[in-house]
């Protein structure tokens, strides 16, 4: 036992040394940001400073952060609002079908979903330039919307395959149609499939990058984009654009709080239940 | 089912139609004499040095990084299956570079890797080594970005392969264990045939999306220097978003799909044959 114990304490040991490098990275975003340049630029690195969170504010008052962090909320809310509702209803009738067609179906969404992105994005770029809808929130809510569809019809479909078909049928047999056994039976029992289903797919769109250059611009641009345009190149903004990263990664954190118990089942279609 | 099944139809199928239909044209956005042109578009890529240069880049860099970020993230995964306590926290703490936005990732990997001012330069020059040009020369911004990819995209990995020997039953190891078999023998007789299945789903679900690997190479070397570390996607975006050839990026993007196509079914009759070898 004395053994095991050690093991143990060691095996702990290593993990969290692991742990500390892996996270270094973005430790050292975090120090950057509360550092004035002259200490961030410091040779060797300078551990003990006077944090500040000027560069904080500024970043997010003065260089107008606020509106982008706006524009990524309203893309995000507006993909998950659509996609969710279309996405669980083609989840529940794959999941309640046993034709041969929805075998299918579900194969075929799951091969769109690995196509090359980039393939996709130049007609919507091209659509987009015919319509005169570069830089308006539909035309990046529509991509979003396609390419999030095979991912939440897939995992809303996991969720509704676990609620056993018998709880549908004693439903319709008390009275219910179909559909009144969906919206007050079935749906409810899946709720908490439902919530990990839009957080996934706002952490989607909240993070994508590819489409939100091609058909974002002044009035729409995203977070994502906005860091990406700023300054990484000039030493002297470093401080600022830290602070901006740090600030764009926040809602990631809480998102995987928040999903913590379903990260699993989200990252693999649902195929592997965590 | 029905909208859902229109609305897909809508913003995939059609989207994709046109890109296929691009791809046989010499559309370019400017222009305005666009006219079918058969396979021009895919000859002048085939016999294009930078297109195979890209192509090699890319499957380089997909092949390392993978089998980086298996190799860890198993080991990871096994550490993890060992330990008695403290498990939630340490697989919650590892797995947040995945959740990050990537180009937020890439912002922060750059930061480590950048010359001089860069964590890694820093550090090393106080050692008094002499670091080489991590983003600068060829070789080396290979490496920095085939470890840029393994950092975002190890957590992955190690969640799911966690996953998966949670799942197991135990009763096989202990036999295991009782037989004498070594940790390795274990791992090698036991583990790994048992987990086959997950293993290549999971690979296979990896080198597709390393294949569109863009937003941290994009920031962290856009490609350079010159166009040691452009990957097949960072080339179809230059060819469609700066250089406007619709037709020429379109085609290019149908050469990755069947790429990956080729990969995904090389995966499966791979699949196939270790499930009739179980059997």
């Amino acid at each position: 036992m004395r053994r095991k114990a050690r093991m143990q304490a060691l095996l702990l040991a290593v993990l969290i040394v692991f742990t500390f490098i892996n996270l270094i990275p973005i430790l050292w975003g975090f120090l950057i940001s509360i550092k004035q340049p002259a200490d961030a630029f410091a040779i060797p690195p300078r551990l003990i400073f006077e944090p500040t969170a000027e560069f904080h504010i500024d970043v997010w008052v003065n260089r107008g952060f606020l509106s982008f962090l706006l524009n990524s909320a309203i893309i995000a809310a507006a993909t998950v609002l659509i996609s969710v509702p279309l996405g669980t209803l083609a989840a529940y009738g794959l999941a309640r079908t046993r034709t041969k067609h929805a075998g299918k179906l579900l194969f075929g969404l799951l091969t769109i979903r690995m196509f090359p992105q980039i393939l996709l994005a130049i007609p919507f770029f091209v659509m987009a330039r015919w319509l005169g809808m570069i830089d308006t929130f539909s035309m990046m809510v529509m991509a979003m919307v396609a390419m999030n569809q095979p991912f939440t019809i897939w995992l809303m479909r996991s969720f509704f395959v676990d609620v056993p078909v018998e709880l549908d049928e004693a439903a319709m047999i008390d009275g219910c149609n179909r559909w009144q056994a969906f919206l007050r039976v079935v749906l409810p029992a899946v709720r908490p499939g439902l919530g990990v289903t839009a957080l996934f797919s706002m952490l989607l769109a909240y993070n994508e990058f590819l489409f939100a250059l091609i058909l974002t611009g002044q009035h729409t641009k995203t977070l994502p984009v906005a860091i990406a345009e700023f300054g990484g190149e000039d030493i002297n903004y470093w401080s600022i654009s830290a602070a901006g990263a740090i600030g764009i990664m926040l809602p990631a954190v809480i998102f995987t709080l928040l999903v913590q118990r379903h990260l699993i089942r989200g990252l693999t279609f649902g195929a592997v239940k965590g | 089912m029905a909208p859902s099944v229109a609305v897909m139809a809508l913003v995939l199928l059609y989207p994709f139609g046109s890109a296929l239909y691009y791809s046989f044209t010499n559309y370019y956005l400017g222009g305005t004499n666009t006219h079918f042109v058969g396979l021009d578009n895919y000859i002048a890529l085939l016999s294009e040095q930078r297109f195979w240069a890209d192509m090699l880049t890319t499957m380089m860099i997909v092949l390392c990084s993978v089998g980086l970020q298996f190799v860890v993230g198993l080991a990871m995964a096994l550490m993890l299956y060992a330990l008695s306590g403290g498990v939630r926290v340490i697989s919650l703490l590892n797995f947040l570079p995945h959740v990050v936005t990537p180009v937020v990732a890439g912002i922060f990997l750059k930061w480590m890797f950048v010359g001089r001012w860069g964590l890694l330069d820093a550090t090393l020059i106080a050692l008094g080594i002499f670091p080489p040009d991590w983003l600068g020369e060829p070789l080396w911004a290979k490496f920095s970005v085939i470890m840029a990819d393994t950092w975002k995209f190890m957590p992955f990995l190690m969640l799911v392969l966690y996953a998966g020997l949670q799942s197991f039953d135990t009763s096989l190891l202990e036999a295991a264990q009782i037989d004498g078999a070594t940790p390795w023998q274990r791992l090698r007789h036991v583990i790994l045939p048992m987990m086959k299945p997950l293993i290549l789903f999971v690979l296979a679900i990896r080198m597709m999306d390393a294949f569109r690997f863009f937003d941290i190479v994009y920031v962290l070397t856009n490609g350079g220097p010159g166009t040691a570390t452009e990957t097949i996607t960072l080339y179809t975006y230059q060819l469609a978003f700066r250089m406007l050839e619709i037709g020429r990026a379109s085609a290019l993007g149908v050469l990755t799909l069947l790429v990956v196509a080729g990969m995904i079914v090389g995966m499966i009759l791979l699949m196939q044959r270790g499930g009739r070898e179980a059997i």
